[in-house]
């Protein structure tokens, strides 16, 4: 998206709206640092007061009113949390489906919502000495796996959308086929939307394929499809997905990250400097 | 099978023989990581990214020196990355040949420069888990159990790269992965308060330490406050290390800095910046930095009281303030 003079939120913003519309009130979400986070405090303080946080170091139902938290594992989720053990009990509510939605993320997707937080380059061979070295899973493989329905998040480039992944960290539909993920012994639905800089996508029921519903304001099918280094199926019904309103704008840069240290805000554009 | 640490035999072998009594436990930190830590040994080291890491203990262990350590726990961020730091600076002083780990950066804070500087070049054997993976292995082994079923994460390559089992479910006759115990030779945990007998008390998150401690055949533990048995032994339910799991107590306030500790401090944000801008550095060739600041605050330092000497009053202070307001209580 193009920061124009009509411009007044960022991608970022436009991605936690986004999120924080797909979730559901009185349900229950496990959720990461970031974007994600921004996304549930959101939706908990417009359409889903009811919304329950879980985060995987074990803090159950915080209120998150001390600010945001840096970590999974921060103070600020075990303050006025309902319940709050370790990553074990964590990990086991997802288990046993107390955990409606998870928000997973990567440095790689691919078109059956498969993700990788790995490692770039060849696998196995590289394994051992990879081209790039990235985190690794923490708890996205588990939530890819055993929350109910998982909302992507990824920023939007060509790079980052591949038909097929150096390494699948986090399984979404698998190779696609009818049943892989009930095949394999996965629990969730899987994937359910992907949210990025300039699009929502679900997945195909047949094919399980992602699957352009939403074009974020300023793109177009053409621009998304430009952006994904695979081709994209295209809803039938596919719409402009609706910007940010003033009051959620307002919510998150004055109230739930008023600092901007997740979501960056508009900047005016500046005068060039001359450089050297 | 390859056991990595204690094998389940070795697991009980080592507890069966272990003194259990209810002793006085406080040492030094020098006094814990000679006593308990050799060369080769697996460790579990405490905590969740940059939630209660022990950063004392990983400082003593980098100036006492060891060699082909395995390093293992679910998701490390400052203690693993002074850890790896240390050894890609002096790997003739210290050293780790192999990580068991489900993730190792900084979440907010970035990626660490010093997982892909060891990674990338191949100076670490690596292997995969998630966090539920690496916290079952440690409560299968806190169970005495060789193994652990799990539902995570079918379809995904770590199970292609570890040690897991996908196997038929004897009674669904679906898909289950079953994940081999980790039985660490020795669990290093920072924890909020402690008895001189080792009884913890922890705040916030538990992470994987109580799993840990279970689990390992010995335990060091460093503590913020040291408080008397009398006082610990009013809320038994609270404390989730029993004495007996626990070889070593050091009271060591400010053990975790500049991670943070709840009820005590937030994270030195700053200082963790400060860190990886260093590290970075390294990754990009240029050792000298990061060199500097181990000379300055780790290998210089005979104590990590030393360490901590090095922050202004102010901003310790701050992080007390930050943390009193993440978990408001009267004076």
């Amino acid at each position: 998206m193009q920061l124009t003079e009509e411009t007044v939120y960022t991608p970022q913003e436009m991605i936690v709206v986004a999120g924080a519309r797909t979730l559901e009130d009185n349900k229950v979400v496990f959720v990461g640092t970031g974007l994600p986070m921004i996304a549930t405090v959101l939706a908990r303080r417009t359409h889903a007061p009811g919304l329950i946080p879980v985060f995987e170091a074990g803090a159950v139902g915080p209120t998150l009113e001390a600010g945001l938290p840096f970590s999974v594992g921060d103070s600020r989720t075990s303050s006025r949390a309902s319940y709050t053990k370790g990553l074990n009990a964590a990990f086991e509510l997802t288990q046993r489906g107390f955990c409606d939605f998870g928000f997973v993320g990567g440095a790689e997707i691919d078109p059956f919502g498969n993700l990788n937080s790995t490692m770039m380059g060849k696998f196995p061979e590289d394994y051992q000495k990879p081209r790039v070295r990235l985190p690794g899973s923490g708890g996205a493989g588990d939530m890819a796996a055993s929350c109910e329905r998982t909302i992507l998040i990824m920023p939007h480039q060509k790079r980052r959308f591949n038909e097929k992944l150096s390494y699948i960290t986090s399984p979404g539909f698998l190779d696609g086929t009818p049943g892989a993920r009930k095949r394999a012994g996965l629990l969730g639905r899987g994937p359910y939307r992907v949210i990025t800089t300039k699009a929502v996508l679900d997945f195909d029921e047949a094919t399980r394929r992602m699957r352009l519903i939403h074009t974020m304001p300023g793109e177009t099918v053409e621009s998304v499809q430009a952006a994904t280094g695979f081709e994209l199926l295209v809803s039938p019904a596919v719409s402009e997905f609706d910007p940010p309103t003033d009051q959620e704008l307002r919510l998150i840069r004055e109230q739930i990250d008023p600092l901007g240290f997740f979501v960056k805000k508009p900047v005016k554009p500046q005068p060039l400097p001359n450089q050297f | 099978m390859v056991w990595t640490g204690l094998n389940p035999d070795e697991a009980r072998e080592a507890l069966v023989r272990k003194d259990k009594s209810k002793r006085d436990k406080r040492t030094s930190l020098k006094e814990a990581v000679d006593a308990f830590i050799k060369d080769g040994d697996n460790v579990a080291v405490g905590g969740f990214v940059n939630i209660r890491q022990p950063v004392a203990i990983a400082h003593e262990m980098i100036r006492h020196g060891f060699q082909d350590l395995t390093l293992s726990f679910q998701s490390g961020g400052m203690a693993i990355d002074y850890l790896g730091g240390a050894m890609a600076l002096a790997p003739d002083h210290f050293s780790f040949k192999r990580v068991e780990l489900a993730y190792w950066a900084h979440e907010s804070f970035g990626l660490s420069s010093i997982f892909r500087y060891l990674a990338e070049n191949g100076l670490v054997e690596l292997e995969d888990w998630s966090n539920y993976n690496m916290s079952a292995r440690f409560k299968a082994g806190s169970m005495g159990l060789p193994f652990i079923p799990c539902r995570s994460p079918m379809g995904s390559d770590i199970l292609k790269r570890c040690r897991a089992k996908v196997v038929e479910c004897p009674f669904t006759g679906r898909p289950i992965i079953l994940l081999p115990a980790s039985n660490p030779n020795v669990a290093v945990i920072h924890v909020q308060a402690a008895d001189p007998y080792g009884n913890c008390i922890i705040r916030g998150t538990d992470a994987t330490c109580p799993e840990m401690a279970m689990a390992a055949a010995h335990t060091i533990v460093t503590c913020e406050q040291l408080v008397s048995h009398e006082l610990i032994t009013r809320s038994p339910k609270e404390i989730t290390i029993p004495f007996f799991a626990v070889d070593a107590v050091v009271h060591v306030p400010f053990g975790a800095y500049p991670s943070s500790c709840r009820r005590h401090y937030y994270f030195n944000k700053d200082h963790i910046a400060t860190f990886h801008a260093l590290a970075t550095l390294l990754h990009k060739g240029n050792p000298g930095g990061l060199k500097a600041y181990y000379e300055d605050y780790i290998f210089g330092n005979h104590t990590f009281q030393d360490f901590i000497d090095r922050f202004p009053v102010r901003k310790l202070l701050e992080e007390q303030l930050s943390e009193s307001e993440n978990y408001e209580r009267l004076a």
